[in-house]
């Protein structure tokens, strides 16, 4: 644990945002409309106490992250601990997975889709083979279609789009 | 009808071929998921959730049943070979079962991990069997300001006990219970919190952020922070215990299962404490002190024993608050949940008489599943062991294929695979400075069932609060969490840890 009273940013952003989260809810229920009839206890009274529960906890990380960091982390989790070289690269790709198949998977199909999110992920986690990891993936999606389609009736967008 | 003709007719469902091979699925795949590293059960049955739209109740919950006890098997198969634990409650395992493995004694320590897990899982199997019941009844009586207390008393536990920091599991049930409330209010049909988007009228879905926390967030943790370890696997050795051994493990085994089945059953939050509470009091009462990992020993047998067969009772005596009160009290357990009510069945005190042939047939697979388990598990370890050697690319790349299929097939929506994305890097943050995931989920399937058990308490009282403190047992369930509260900060006080892992 730091002991210094240095402020730490990432930890003061956390608690920040989890005051954050409590002003919504705070502003949002106090936006609800006027609910009819006889009301014993409004759909805003919960997301009230909620809001003001998280606020104190937000408020407590906010006071820990400026006097030494949140307590009792484990030695890995402390905030001089950096992101593996490399890390930022492969969790990257694996973002950019899968970005790329929630924009895609319309447009291009079920199949292709995952199987390019798993070229991508591969990738992420150090493989070099994308034509390899492609014949892969979609061996490995192939069935999983079938089976999601055919056997349990979730219907998945279809395999390949007609247009291609 | 007693418990044993209810039972007995439950044997009877249970042993069809079809339901037989729901469960051998079950106890295969839970295995399988138990060995390999980054994916684990919640996940898993999160991803199986859409086959509960063709599947029969029965046949699917037997299969994710088996799952969630498969899990616990052969996760102690990964630690002791690889020294990875793949969950926080074999941790323990992994200690000492690899030391034993370093020493060139990984046979007699999966042995006695495979067969105390079934000894545990079928004595808490006889111990649910002979408690649910008597639970039920009681549960019968509560009424909603109970049931508010109850809720509020997991909420706490669930929170508090586990973790290191009581302030962040707080955080993490503040966001469960933020996301359980999105969508429409039950009671009052208004739109809450939709900020427009009219994806979120219907609410998160609990596979959703289980899928974006354990698949999405544990991958890019993994990436971003963990070292992969070039620890060498251990050879196997004959699995063959001696007679010393067994000695050494039977009151281990009963003594871990002990510690274990009321501790699952208590929301009390997962199998990491009783886990913990075993291994130390074996570590007091072995005639072996010297031979624990703390003391530089060679590893003790009693040590693996104890805690497998606590890790495996807590899983069964969590099914207790499940099926008697529809309370879950680990995150697998809270995805079960979610399947009973993908089912339109509501698990608590009125399961085991509208839907009784059901949850007895459970109850039988259970013991099933113990002896299919056993069989599966020690004479196959070694071709468990070969799914170890899954390039790291490629296991990864299909858990999260796996992932956005689950989260896609439910309804089609590409902003669902997007929110499941930032879910995802939401847990990297939530595991990067120790916040616990399980409060998220029990928080936000079990946050609208709270905000309704409140509003009908106070609509019977007509507005009084004090029904919470009048009502003897509500009253109770609240003094109780005060104690779930104040206890840890006296014992710490008082330099007593709850968890010692010296």
């Amino acid at each position: 644990m730091n002991q210094t009273r240095k402020i730490l940013p990432v930890q003061l952003a956390i608690g920040l945002g989890v005051v954050a989260i409590s002003t919504v809810l705070a502003l949002g229920a106090y936006r609800f409309p006027e609910e009819m009839g006889f009301v014993i206890l409004g759909a805003h009274v919960y997301p009230y106490a909620l809001a003001v529960f998280l606020g104190v906890v937000g408020l407590l990380l906010c006071y820990q992250a400026v006097t030494g960091g949140f307590r009792e982390l484990a030695d890995h989790e402390d905030e001089s601990a950096k992101a593996l070289p490399g890390g930022k690269l492969g969790a990257a790709w694996v973002t950019a997975g899968l970005v790329g198949v929630a924009v895609l998977i319309n447009l291009i199909g079920f199949v292709l889709a995952a199987g390019l999110l798993f070229v991508c992920s591969a990738r992420g986690f150090g493989s070099r083979r994308p034509v390899r990891d492609l014949a892969i993936g979609i061996a490995l999606t192939l069935p999983i279609y079938w089976l999601f389609n055919a056997g349990l009736g979730v219907s998945l967008p279809p395999l390949i789009n007609a247009w291609i | 009808m007693d418990i044993l003709s209810s039972l007995a007719i439950g044997f009877a469902a249970a042993l069809t071929p079809i339901n037989l091979m729901w469960g051998f699925i079950g106890c295969l795949l839970g295995t399988a998921i138990g060995v390999l590293p980054g994916i684990g059960p919640a996940l898993t049955v999160a991803l199986l959730l859409p086959i509960t739209a063709k599947v029969d109740p029965t046949g699917a919950l037997i299969m994710f049943a088996g799952i969630y006890y498969g899990a616990q098997f052969g996760g102690s198969t990964t630690s002791i070979l690889l020294n990875t634990p793949g969950e926080s409650s074999s941790m323990v395992t992994a200690l000492e079962g690899n030391l034993m493995a370093r020493n060139g004694r990984a046979g007699p320590a999966l042995a006695t991990a495979a067969i105390g897990s079934f000894v545990a899982g079928t004595i808490a199997t006889v111990l649910l069997t002979l408690f649910a019941p008597i639970v039920a009844t009681l549960a019968l009586k509560f009424g909603p300001a109970e049931y508010f207390a109850i809720l509020v008393l997991s909420f706490t536990t669930v929170s508090a006990v586990l973790g290191a920091s009581m302030l962040r599991g707080f955080a993490s049930l503040g966001i469960g219970l933020t996301i359980g409330l999105i969508g429409l209010d039950s009671t009052s049909g208004i739109a809450r919190y939709t900020l427009g988007v009219p994806e979120l009228v219907d609410g998160i879905e609990v596979v959703l952020v289980a899928v974006g926390l354990f698949a999405v967030g544990e991958a890019l943790y993994s990436l971003l922070y963990q070292k992969e370890e070039a620890s060498g696997r251990h050879r196997l050795t004959s699995l063959w215990m001696t007679r010393a051994d067994w000695k050494r493990s039977i009151p281990a085994w009963l003594r871990g299962t002990l510690i274990g089945f009321p501790f699952g059953s208590i929301p009390a939050g997962g199998a990491e404490i009783p886990t913990f509470l075993s291994y130390s009091a074996e570590r007091k009462l072995s005639k072996f002190p010297k031979e624990f990992a703390g003391s530089k020993g060679e590893g003790a047998i009693e040590g693996v024993a104890g805690p497998e067969a606590a890790n495996n009772a807590s899983a069964t005596g969590s099914l207790v608050p499940l099926l008697t009160l529809g309370i879950p009290t680990s995150a697998t357990a809270a995805i079960l949940l979610a399947a009973f009510q993908n089912y339109n069945l509501q698990p608590g005190p009125m399961l085991f008489q509208t839907s009784g042939d059901l949850v007895w047939t459970l109850v039988a697979s259970l013991y099933i599943g113990n002896v299919i388990l056993l069989v599966l598990n020690l004479p196959l370890v070694g071709l468990w062991v070969k799914l170890l050697q899954i390039p790291r690319p490629y296991l990864n790349a299909g858990i999260l294929v796996f992932a956005t299929i689950g989260v896609y097939g439910m309804r089609h929506s590409s902003f669902d695979l997007l929110l499941m994305l930032a879910i995802g890097w939401g847990g990297v943050l939530m595991r990067r400075f120790d916040f616990p995931v399980a409060p998220v989920i029990v928080g936000m399937l079990l946050g609208p069932m709270a905000e309704k058990q409140l509003r009908n308490a106070l609509s019977i009282s007509e507005g009084d609060w004090m029904i919470f403190l009048t009502q003897p047992i509500a009253a109770s369930f609240l003094a109780l969490t005060l104690l779930v509260l104040i206890v840890p900060h006296l014992l710490h006080a008082r330099g007593i840890k709850l968890h010692e892992d010296d």
